[in-house]
């Protein structure tokens, strides 16, 4: 597995350690969490070039030059950069540059690493509309856009980096992680790398509504399925819906949240609690929305858990190695509702040392599946019946995860570790 | 104790496998013969097909199973099939093929019925359902079932299916109706107070050791009641678990010397409306 992913060939002990630089919100968990590792293990600390920077239009040559008056790899002998792109999440600021960055009316802009940019977003929001938006706990103010606005962002980083250091290497390829982040893209490449996906609704890469897709069921007898947004992270924009082919009626299980309005469109928001519908209108609303903001479907596994709970894994990869895991047990399908779900130990969660290896298994062939991508954090589902390991998600920034640890090193760490240490197979 | 569950998962089930073909397989196996326990989960789709060929194939294959003291029709949970979308069917046939079975536990309430609940021997039964139709409540109380020593029903709310009134359930809690009677649960209901209410100080309490009036919608009225009585005083346990009670009322039953359980107390829903960021990873 580690050669097939190839990206990172980890150099020799005694080389020296190539910098890091990491695109992120400094300050935050994640970069917080990556220099306290650093710092642990006696590596110099990254540089961390700030999206808020980057997306005000300064350069990334500006905003190194910025950080440090003498860049370390202009040094003689110094290694090229490694690059790391973090989430971008976490700040309002950022996903509305974001989705004005998406906007139509943005200039030059590139959608080349947007896995389906052709496709028009809803309603888009011009900049000045783009710049009025206003932070409200949760609201998914426009997540179509938003992902135009990420891609050509990746777009732009991908050129700046190759410009300023084309020996660099990425730790995770800005077009993977584009493809990655939209589930459409990311459940074809999986199933084309033969890794085991829940089987998609027929036509479930970008339903067009509430209508198409109930028929797609009916025709396809699959009457239980999850529906997605195809760029949403988490359980953002996730339902669990099912439809009685005898009665008629139907349920919709799911973290979005509705408020409506007399005069202008609802307003779709992640709901902390999780919610139930019944009620054909709310449902449709809700489907509908979904769709035009792009759309996955696929069968609802169901998933084997301890004591009525079910739970799905986030395993965690890097460079071509299974190492930390969770499983996070809930009483309601949607697992990754991270707040509402219990975290174990795979041991806790009672899986047996067979299950746990081909889980590992299955997600190393699921980041296998991006040769250009050297972390990953997979989201695995062991099906109730079978036993079978599916992979649900990809998710590129999926290592954020608290006191779990691997031979003693936390995720950050061991990330920090594998990438400066000598190549597995001990060649010289 | 030898136990065996079947199921047919979804996918199971679009290849063409049976539950009934299942069962068939497992009279002829060598195990069938000592079997204690058989538990039915998921049908094939139980929102679609009904448990009738379950029925049909365990009918069919009685005298394979001599030691069967324990059967569970439906056990399934929400990743396989809404407990209120489980299609039954008339399950007292079982109770005629297998006059050994002792208990019997039932998952599901949509189309369910027990036609001819007669059983010599049966000790338990136990319903679970989102909603239990008073059809079925009806032909319980007409059983005769003259060794129950438990009667476990989960009644449900009107939204799916319980269709009945406190005068449905009633003619449960008639003395005599089933003498070896110690553990009675009529819960996981939505007119839990007035069942408390009612049987707070029932003749049937005589003869009973577990009240069981749990996963409901208990609140203080109900508890009141309860707190009231003389009868239930005598009582080895009361189960109020998952309520709707004051902590008050909760304080008042824990100091009342009474063998209560008082745990999992619900909260409105008001402060539940949170809302959380959409990328967080």
């Amino acid at each position: 597995m580690t050669t097939r992913t190839g990206v990172i060939r980890p150099l020799r002990s005694n080389a020296p350690l190539r910098p890091l630089i990491v695109f992120g919100n400094p300050g935050d968990k994640r970069t917080g969490g990556i220099q306290q590792a650093r710092q642990r293990l006696g590596q110099p600390p990254a540089l961390i070039v700030p999206y808020a920077g980057l997306l005000e239009g300064r350069t990334l040559e500006e905003l190194l030059a910025a950080q440090q008056r003498e860049l370390p790899w202009a040094a003689a002998g110094t290694a090229p950069p490694l690059l790391r792109l973090d989430s971008p999440g976490g700040s309002f600021e950022t996903e509305q540059a974001l989705i004005a960055l998406g906007s139509s009316e943005a200039g030059d802009v590139d959608d080349g690493l947007h896995p389906f940019g052709a496709r028009p977003d809803p309603r888009p929001l011009g900049l000045a509309a783009a710049g009025r938006l206003k932070p409200q706990p949760g609201v998914l103010h426009h997540p179509s856009q938003w992902f135009r606005g990420y891609c050509r962002m990746l777009a732009r980083l991908q050129r700046e980096a190759a410009d300023m250091f084309p020996q660099a290497l990425w730790i995770n390829d800005p077009a993977e992680i584009a493809a990655m982040t939209d589930k459409r893209r990311a459940q074809q490449i999986l199933a084309g790398s033969g890794v085991p996906i829940p089987r998609p609704l027929e036509g479930g890469h970008g339903p067009a509504d509430y209508a198409s897709l109930r028929e797609a069921m009916s025709m396809q007898r699959m009457h239980r399925i999850f529906i997605k947004l195809a760029c949403g992270s988490a359980a953002s924009g996730v339902i669990a819906y099912q439809i009685n082919p005898t009665t008629g009626a139907e349920i919709a299980i799911t973290t979005v949240g509705v408020e409506d309005y007399i005069t202008r469109p609802p307003l779709y928001y992640n709901s902390g609690k999780l919610r139930r519908y019944t009620d054909t209108a709310s449902i449709s609303g809700i489907i509908d929305w979904l769709c035009r903001h792009g759309a996955y479907a696929e069968q609802w596994i169901p998933k084997t858990g301890p004591d009525g709970r079910s739970f799905d894994v986030r395993q965690l990869v890097v460079n071509g190695e299974a190492c930390h895991a969770v499983a996070r047990v809930s009483r309601t399908p949607i697992t990754n509702l991270h707040l509402r779900s219990k975290r174990m130990s795979l041991a806790e969660a009672g899986l047996g040392e067979e299950t746990r290896s081909r889980i590992r298994r299955t997600a190393e062939a699921a980041l296998a599946a991006f040769p250009l991508s050297a972390i990953a954090g997979i989201d695995v589902l062991v099906s109730k019946n079978s036993q079978q390991p599916y992979v649900a998600d990809v998710n590129p920034f999926g290592d954020l995860l608290y006191e779990v640890d691997y031979r003693g090193y936390g995720t950050y760490e061991w990330e920090m570790k594998v990438l400066a240490g000598p190549l597995k197979d001990g060649s010289p | 104790m030898t136990e065996v569950k079947l199921s047919i998962g979804y996918d199971e089930f679009e290849a063409g496998q049976r539950i009934g073909s299942e069962i068939e397989k497992l009279s002829s196996s060598p195990e069938s013969a000592a079997l204690s326990s058989l538990i039915i989960g998921d049908w094939g789709q139980a929102y679609e097909n009904s448990a009738e060929e379950v029925v049909a194939a365990l009918v069919k294959h009685s005298t394979s199973f001599p030691a069967l003291r324990k059967l569970f029709i439906g056990e399934m949970d929400y990743e396989e099939c809404e407990i209120s979308w489980i299609t039954q069917s008339d399950l007292s046939p079982l109770l005629a093929a297998y006059p050994e079975l002792q208990s019997l536990t039932i998952q599901g309430g949509n189309d369910l019925s027990l036609s001819e609940l007669k059983h010599d021997k049966l000790e338990e039964l136990i319903i679970i359902t989102g909603g239990l139709g008073k059809s079925v409540l009806a032909e319980i109380a007409a059983g005769e079932l003259p060794n129950l020593r438990k009667l476990e029903l989960y009644l449900g709310v009107d939204n799916y299916g319980f269709d009945g009134s406190l005068q449905d359930i009633l003619p449960l809690t008639e003395p005599g109706k089933f003498p070896k009677l110690t553990y009675l649960g009529l819960k996981n209901s939505e007119i839990e107070d007035e069942i408390a209410a009612a049987v707070a100080d029932a003749p049937i309490l005589d003869q009973l050791d577990t009240l069981d009036l749990s996963l409901g919608t208990l609140s203080d009225k109900g508890a009141e009641a309860l707190l009231a009585s003389e009868r239930i005083k005598k009582l080895k346990a009361l189960n109020l678990s998952h309520h709707y009670m004051s902590a008050e009322m909760v304080a008042r039953l824990q100091s009342s010397g009474l063998p209560v359980d008082v745990s999992d107390k619900q909260e409105t829903d008001d402060d539940e409306d949170w809302r959380y960021p959409s990328i967080t990873e």
